[in-house]
């Protein structure tokens, strides 16, 4: 019978944990949060000869301080879950600062063994490690292993076996002349509490001036009394703070046990991210070569990624086919609620299925980049500017990810926002990533542009859209900084920038599988749910009897003109009856979808052939060389297109009269000041489901859906209404998919609803403003958009004096 | 601090989150530290130590007292 064990696996930032894990667990891996807060949560199980093993990935940390939100994860996880075995893997080739981890985490006095990973980059350097004289002096088993090759998977497993079987007692740090001290702190903490926590751990922690311990002892007088007066006299004496000398110790001891356990075979020179960095960091060359890397990620994601969309779309059809083939028929013009819904659900999950080829390239080069090291020196390089907008060098490629230029998605943004080390920034971020140029914006914005500016102004008019929303982005930013986020956790910016690693496909195949799984399992079930509300307020109340008596006429004299034709055949017997007509129409329709997916000679022969053999009759009016029947086959055509215009007028009266149509006229008073009329209003409100969406509905209300519909049908508006609408386009909330990311990613629907409602006010306020400006000094769109550029630019600039709240230097005590 | 200049800390200013985070990152008294560079927009800054790189704005790194060490050189 095999041990269930539960094993947590530490260690700090780039000491290649993640690969250590993923070499021990496989491709099965549960990724959940650790519970209250967005510190994702990776387990896996597997099981050896001897043990069932329940691995938990801990975050990357430095240290074991309450101050970061993942180190106080990493060590409550510790404490309160008390796992079987500590995993703490290290960088042999950085042991210094790894060991001070390490010396902290035999503190906590659970058991624990070592992983000495990269041991291969430690001996290029001329470092060798002597991995036995390692383990006497510390007092825990370690192995060796070069993870990046997949090496010491089974040395691992049998030191966890050694470990559990044959704990060793680690060698506990001493801390000089605060050890009494220590000493006489433990013993009153075993004396007077109950708690999970190690005694000692807990006494270097109250020395340490520990937030959380302070608050689990805060009732113990006595305790904190001596405490202070422990520090009242180590101040006296020393110039150093209690702080310091404790890392002090723990760095002398790591340096001790590095000298004795370490031989340099041959000094350093310059490795080769010394080299690489030369170019990358370098004053001149940095930003051409940031300029070129996220344009290659744009080019083979979001492009490239598109154009896959043209051979993975077939598939989704196929998939729309096949539920429609369950669904009730239509009657001619009338459609049963159950079809219409059916298929409305199908398109809000294709349309977000859609994206899937985009998502997986966008995420594996963002594991990539991730993985190589270069997300870092990306923020090095440009910190400062965004720094003053309150974001941090880190927000750069969620803003990239939302659309800098022209067309991204804000959920890949809002997820990589995870990255930022800064709570406030990341918040600031979070925030502002919506407001960039989604995909889904860029048709809107082609319909509108192409429809009310003349080609020369077109050109122009795009640049602005495109490049006006980051300056809204910064200067939004700014104010959400000085104002709701004002008192929001910030963190110092002290990053490491890790030597340059060539990824490995696993690792990067996981990362981006794992993270489009989260976007279909998290963002699918609400955008059904959201689908369903929406369908309910699109259908009803519906159309009135009078109106629905004056369709029922118009198809009636469809029905009459294609007996018509009919009667002069000789299958006249086979059509004269409307359910026959109804039966051969939806085999047309049908028929038609099926052959628009098939671009292959021999599969259309295959349809023919199959559709032949199902329907022997009535397939002869869809294909066939005979005369008569072909002329059935032209009135079929027309038939369809009548119902079609029918379909499509019915369902615009039914938006009109619908919930969403009463609540875009309701809306109208307010959005009058910014030129929209109702209708307007519904595609706004009908974006928000998915933003594909506004053109359609746009398209569905004004007819036709071509721009030279639109535009006459518009012809009331001007390039001022149509700058307003797109003014807003452009600040309006986030898709219901991106609000989801929002609401998991800060772990609170207040910041969703925050930035679900923001927007729309902004967006108001500016399209009224720029509306009714523009039209009392009589400009035209062009001279309106230019205006409001210059005054973006202006007010992004002067935001930018604006000091932020700074981190308190001397910081929390 | 000059590119490529090598020095040893002699104090750390910061107290609470900043005082700690240098700490666990190795910027703790009588540490050798080497500046690497200036970012391209002169802030924040790289430098290395204890064999590792870390950048650090120069907002944080104003609290680090440092002693210029003449013998050594990069």
């Amino acid at each position: 019978m095999q041990k269930k064990i539960k094993i947590a696996l530490a260690g700090q930032p780039n000491c290649g944990k993640s690969t250590i894990f993923n070499m021990l667990s496989g491709a099965k891996q549960h990724i959940a949060n650790y519970p209250g807060v967005t510190v994702d949560k990776k387990t896996s199980y597997y099981s050896t000869e001897k043990f069932k093993i329940e691995l938990i990935d801990l975050p990357g940390t430095y240290s074991l301080t309450s101050f970061s939100l993942e180190e106080r994860v990493a060590r409550d996880f510790i404490i309160n879950e008390n796992p079987d075995l500590i995993l703490d893997v290290l960088d042999a080739s950085n042991l210094k600062r790894n060991l001070y981890l390490t010396l902290q985490l035999i503190d906590i006095d659970r058991p624990i063994a070592l992983i000495l990973n990269m041991t291969d980059i430690a001996q290029k350097r001329g470092i060798k490690i002597d991995a036995q004289k390692l383990c006497d002096l510390i007092g825990v088993y370690v192995v060796s292993v070069v993870g990046s090759s997949g090496k010491g998977k089974d040395e691992i497993n049998k030191t966890i076996i050694k470990a559990i079987s044959y704990p060793k007692k680690p060698v506990e740090t001493t801390y000089g002349e605060l050890e009494p001290h220590i000493q006489s702190l433990t013993n009153k903490i075993k004396d007077t509490t109950k708690t999970d926590h190690p005694p000692r751990w807990m006494a270097i922690k109250l020395l340490e001036n520990d937030n959380q311990t302070n608050n689990l002892l805060k009732d113990k007088t006595e305790l904190i009394e001596e405490v202070t007066k422990i520090k009242n006299d180590f101040n006296k004496n020393g110039a150093v703070t209690i702080q310091h000398f404790i890392a002090s110790k723990r760095y002398n001891k790591t340096q001790e046990i590095i000298d004795k356990c370490t031989t340099k075979t041959k000094t350093q020179k310059q490795t080769i991210t010394d080299k690489i960095d030369h170019f990358v960091l370098n004053k001149w060359l940095a930003f051409p070569i940031m300029a070129f890397i996220i344009f290659s990620l744009y080019q083979l994601a979001i492009v490239y990624g598109y154009e896959l969309t043209n051979y993975t779309w077939p598939f989704l059809a196929a998939f729309k086919n096949f539920v429609s083939g369950f669904l009730p028929e239509p009657n001619f013009h009338e459609v049963p609620y159950l079809r219409d819904f059916g298929i409305w659900i199908v398109n809000s999950i294709n349309a977000l299925l859609n994206y899937i080829p985009i998502f997986l390239i966008l995420f594996a080069l963002i594991a990539i980049l991730e993985d190589v090291g270069y997300m870092p020196r990306m923020a090095f390089v440009l910190d400062r500017a965004f720094r003053y907008y309150g974001l941090h060098g880190q927000s750069t490629l969620p803003l990239v990810l939302g659309g800098v230029f022209a067309g991204g998605c804000a959920v890949p943004g809002v997820m990589s926002t995870k990255a930022i080390a800064d709570p406030r920034a990341r918040l600031a971020t979070i925030l502002t990533v919506p407001l960039m140029n989604c995909l889904a914006k860029i048709p809107f914005y082609t319909l509108i542009v192409t429809a009310f500016f003349v080609k020369t102004e077109q050109a122009l008019v795009f640049f602005i859209i495109s490049t006006i929303t980051i300056f809204f982005a910064m200067s939004v930013a700014k104010v959400l900084t000085l104002t709701v986020l004002r008192n929001e956790e910030t963190a110092p910016f002290v990053m490491e920038l890790p030597p340059y690693h060539i990824p490995t496909i696993k690792g990067v195949l996981i990362r981006a599988i794992e993270r489009v799984w989260m976007y279909i399992k998290k963002i699918m079930t609400i955008v059904i749910a959201v689908a369903v509300v929406l369908f309910v307020l699109i259908q009803f109340p519906g159309l009135n009897d009078e109106t629905k008596m004056q369709f029922n006429k118009k198809a009636n004299i469809a029905l009459e003109k294609f007996y018509k034709i009919t009667s002069t055949t000789k299958y006249a017997q086979d059509l004269d009856e409307k359910h026959e007509v109804v039966r051969v129409l939806n085999l047309y329709n049908t028929y038609k979808m099926l052959r628009m997916n098939i671009k292959d000679k021999e599969d259309l022969h295959a349809l023919n052939a199959k559709m032949l053999q199902k329907y022997p009759k009535d397939f002869r009016f869809i294909k066939s060389k005979d005369k008569q029947a072909k002329k059935i086959n032209r009135g079929l055509r027309k038939l369809s297109n009548t119902q079609k215009r029918l379909l499509r007028q019915m369902k615009n009266l039914k938006v009109e009269n619908s919930l969403l149509g009463m609540s875009g006229r309701f809306l109208e008073p307010l959005t009058q000041f910014a030129g929209f009329d109702w209708k307007i209003n519904i595609a706004f409100l009908s974006s928000f489901a998915a933003r594909e969406s506004s053109v359609a509905t746009l398209g569905a209300i004004y007819e036709g859906g071509a721009k030279e519909d639109i535009k006459t049908h518009m012809s009331a508006f001007t390039s001022l209404h149509a700058i307003a609408i797109i003014l807003f386009m452009a600040l309006t909330p986030p898709c219901i998919a991106t609000m989801i990311v929002i609401r998991y990613q800060t772990n609170s629907y207040l910041w969703m609803i925050f930035a679900t409602f923001y927007p729309i006010v902004l967006g108001l306020i500016i399209s009224s403003l720029v509306f009714t400006i523009g039209t009392a000094m009589s400009i035209d769109g062009l001279s309106a958009l230019v205006g409001i550029y210059i005054v973006a630019i202006v007010i992004t600039i002067m935001l930018g004096f604006i000091k932020n709240k700074p981190i308190s230097l001397k910081g929390k005590t | 601090m000059q590119e490529k200049s090598v020095s040893k800390i002699t104090n750390v200013l910061a107290e609470g989150a900043i005082g700690q985070k240098l700490i666990d990152m190795g910027f703790v008294h009588g540490q050798t530290i080497t500046m690497v560079r200036n970012a391209p927009l002169k802030d924040p800054i790289e430098v290395k130590l204890l064999s590792y790189f870390v950048s650090i704005r120069r907002d944080e790194a104003s609290m680090i007292e440092v002693e210029k060490d003449p013998q050594k050189h990069f």
